[in-house]
Order: structure tokens, then C-alpha cells, then sequence
């Protein structure tokens, strides 16, 4: 949503905190569990959750997105069916106490889990763009979830560092083959993004794979 | 571990009716332990978090060597402080200068280095802070009460990809006699997005 108008300020009373409620942090947490469980199906929360219509998507408050990607996982692999949720509900709103589940086993793998360290590969020595050539980014309208924001399509920048390398997210999410191919940083400048702006020029740096990028 | 989660006075909203009844029907099939629910939510907040990049901000601000390592190889020089997992596995780390004011955002989502920061605030996952900061950052930062000289040069670092930013801001001036644990006091999360200077 680079670029949009209409949002408002950025800070408001109580912006400074990552969540305001508990179920919001119980809900972040269950969605890592579940995932890490091996209990979700298909495309990962953040691609599930831009499944949403945008008008859903932006009416919806960010844990309530979160409680959507990890109920439809669920709902994809078959853990729970549909119905069931709704259920749970009228027996909780109905006064019914939520069960509780004792397993510290399962709490120690999962956050065992968080201290994963798996970096991308280096950079392949025969990279297509090396650090100052002029690139530009792709037209293109993808269907589904990609990692070029609309706001640099098109748009010509200057090759950074090479990051390493990684296989295409616009593929891999949907479980197509994809070979692992270099990642850039490159950096655009506000005038070639955005035009005259009333700020003084400043610089836009995004990180890109190969497949996004023409020579420019 | 309490079961004050699990108990209401007030009515609750659809939506947390709807992540309580989630995490009920997992446990009552055995699959996902309330255990694991709060042990997530504790490393959240209390094993990473911006002490973590704090931590290495002032390890930086004494130790020139550290700080080239930090810069050159971030995952490495992170490591050494015990820092280090998912969401954080590619980190860079970008240096203000007197010249450049290194801002992170990302656009499309809301990743953020959480073995050095933590999870992160609302407004950055905001809209308004998602579509705002990568065409008008100067405003953005204004909100935030920082002030930049026209001259310095903002670099908005968009995490499009799986690198994870963080901003190694300047260390203030007249903290020449603070040792590392002070120093690390003075440096804030948004000192290290870039939206608050030490």
C-alpha cells in the first residue's frame, strides 16, 4: 500500500503497543503454534490473509486478519471443519469455561523452534546485476501474492548489495518449483517513484528478486 | 500459569470470540497446548524485545570493531550477543551518519526483526505508516517529533524481501562518560526503526 492517501496519522493513543487485548496475543501466539504443529494447510497466514477482499482486508483490524489466516489454514488441512468455530463460539458465549491443555513438551519444541538460524544462500557469483547497475522494475500485475510492491513497478533504481539467494515467493507459496536466484537491494530515488514531492528528495531502498528486475 | 485469559466480565467482540473459541477447539481436540500458547506469548515479551537491539547499539557505540562487524556482518556480530532466530535470520543493519537517516518499513506486511526488537508496535503495522513513509517521510518522522536538517539524506528501507532492518542510530553527544548498560538506556525501539533519535 505504498503510497496511498487517505489513512490518517500514524500515531494515535495507544499505537505504541504491538497488541491492546489479550486474545490478540493469544491468537498471534496459536497462529505460530498451530503453523509450526504442522496443524495449517496451503499458503502461509500473510498470503492467506492478502486473500482477503481489500475492503475486508482494510476493515479488519490487524489480529482480527491474524485470526482469519489461522482459521483458514486450519479449515484447509482439515484439522477442523466448517461449522465448528461457530460452535465453540455459542458454547463460550453461552458461559461454558474454554478447555485448557496441559503439554510443556509441545511449548519447549515450538520455541525451540523461534531460535532457528537458516540465512539465504550467498549470492551466486554469476549474478545477473552487480552493485551500481541501473535496473528497472517490471510491469506486471500478478494474481496472487508477490513480494514487487506496486508503487516501484516500472520504476528504474540503482543496484545496491547483493543480498544472496532465494527462490521466487510468487511461485513457492503455491508450492511451484522455483531455483533460488539473487536477491538485490536496490535503491530508488522519491523523484523517480513519486514524482516532485514537497519533501526535500530522499531515497526508497526495496529488496528484489531477479525475476522482477530488466536491465535499465 | 493463570486462567484469567480464559475468563470474561464483559461481553466479548466477535472477533475475540472467534481467536478465544480457536484456541478452546484446539485444545479440547489435544492438538494445541495451552502451554505452548502462554510460553509463546512470554518469549514475546520477555526473551526478545528492543533490549536485544539495544544491547548491540551501545555494544557498537564502544566497540569500533564490533560495530564494523555489525555493519558487515550483522547475522554474525547478532549472534555473538546471543541474538539471532526467525523473522531475523537475513538482518542488516543500517548506520546514521550525520548525513543519512535510515528509516524501516515494510509495505506490504509487517515484518520486523523480531530477535532484536520484538514484535512491533501497532502503528507500524498501520496503514497509514505502511502507505505514508515511503512517499513522505519527513511528515511521518514530524508525527514522531523528530526533526530533520533538509540536508540530511532519509533512506526509507522497504523489507520486501526476508532481510530484517535495524537502525544503528548516532550515539548522542556528552555521553562520552556512560558505560555499555547506560548507553543501552538511552536506546529506544524507535530509535532503532528510525522514527526517535537517542
Amino acid at each position: 500500500m505504498g503510497g496511498m492517501h487517505g489513512f490518517g496519522p500514524v500515531v494515535t493513543p495507544g499505537s505504541e503497543l504491538p497488541y491492546h487485548e489479550d486474545w490478540e496475543r493469544r491468537v498471534f501466539a496459536l497462529h505460530l503454534v498451530s503453523g509450526l504443529e504442522g496443524l495449517g494447510a496451503g499458503p502461509g497466514g500473510r498470503q492467506v490473509r492478502e486473500e482477503m477482499d481489500p475492503a475486508s482486508y482494510l476493515a479488519a483490524s490487524y489480529f482480527e486478519r491474524w485470526t482469519f489466516s489461522a482459521e483458514q489454514r486450519l479449515l484447509r488441512n482439515g484439522t477442523i471443519d466448517p461449522g465448528e468455530v461457530e460452535a465453540m463460539m455459542a458454547r463460550l458465549a453461552a458461559g461454558e469455561d474454554a478447555v485448557e491443555l496441559a503439554d510443556a513438551a509441545m511449548a519447549e519444541r515450538v520455541v525451540a523452534r523461534f531460535h532457528r538460524r537458516a540465512p539465504m544462500a550467498p549470492p551466486p557469483a554469476d549474478a545477473r546485476f552487480a552493485p551500481g547497475d541501473r535496473v528497472r522494475v517490471q510491469r506486471m500485475r500478478p494474481p496472487g501474492h508477490t513480494r514487487c510492491p506496486r508503487y516501484v513497478r516500472g520504476i528504474a533504481g540503482t543496484v545496491g548489495r547483493v543480498r544472496g539467494a532465494d527462490r521466487l515467493p510468487d511461485r513457492t507459496t503455491y508450492g511451484l518449483p522455483a531455483e533460488p536466484e539473487p536477491v538485490y537491494a536496490v535503491a530508488f530515488t522519491s523523484q523517480d517513484v513519486w514524482g516532485r514531492t514537497e519533501e526535500p528528495p530522499f531515497t526508497v531502498l526495496l529488496d528484489l528478486w531477479d525475476s522482477y528486475l530488466a536491465p535499465a | 500459569m493463570t486462567t484469567e485469559h480464559h475468563h470474561h466480565e464483559r461481553p466479548a467482540s466477535g472477533a475475540e470470540l472467534r481467536a478465544r473459541a480457536l484456541e478452546a477447539l484446539l485444545a479440547e481436540r489435544g492438538l494445541v497446548s495451552t502451554d505452548a500458547i502462554d510460553a509463546v506469548v512470554t518469549y514475546f515479551e520477555q526473551d526478545v524485545g528492543p533490549q536485544n537491539g539495544a544491547r548491540a547499539v551501545a555494544r557498537a557505540w564502544v566497540d569500533d570493531a564490533y560495530r564494523e562487524r555489525l555493519l558487515a556482518h550483522p547475522n554474525e556480530a547478532l549472534d555473538e550477543l546471543g541474538f539471532g532466530g526467525i523473522e531475523g535470520q537475513n538482518m542488516a543493519v543500517v548506520a546514521n551518519t550525520e548525513t543519512i537517516h535510515n528509516l524501516i518499513v515494510c509495505t506490504l506486511c509487517s515484518c520486523y526483526p523480531w530477535p532484536v526488537l520484538g514484535l512491533p508496535p501497532s502503528w507500524y503495522k498501520s496503514e497509514a505508516y505502511r502507505a505514508r513513509v515511503v512517499a513522505e517521510p519527513r511528515a511521518v518522522l514530524q508525527e514522531f517529533g523528530v526533526e530533520l536538517d533538509a540536508d540530511i539524506e532519509v533512506r526509507v528501507w522497504d523489507s520486501s524481501a526476508e532481510v530484517r532492518y535495524l537502525v544503528l542510530p548516532m550515539r548522542p553527544a556528552g555521553t562520552e562518560d556512560l558505560g555499555e548498560d547506560e548507553l543501552a538506556a538511552l536506546v529506544t525501539r524507535d530509535c532503532m526503526v528510525g522514527t526517535a533519535l537517542p
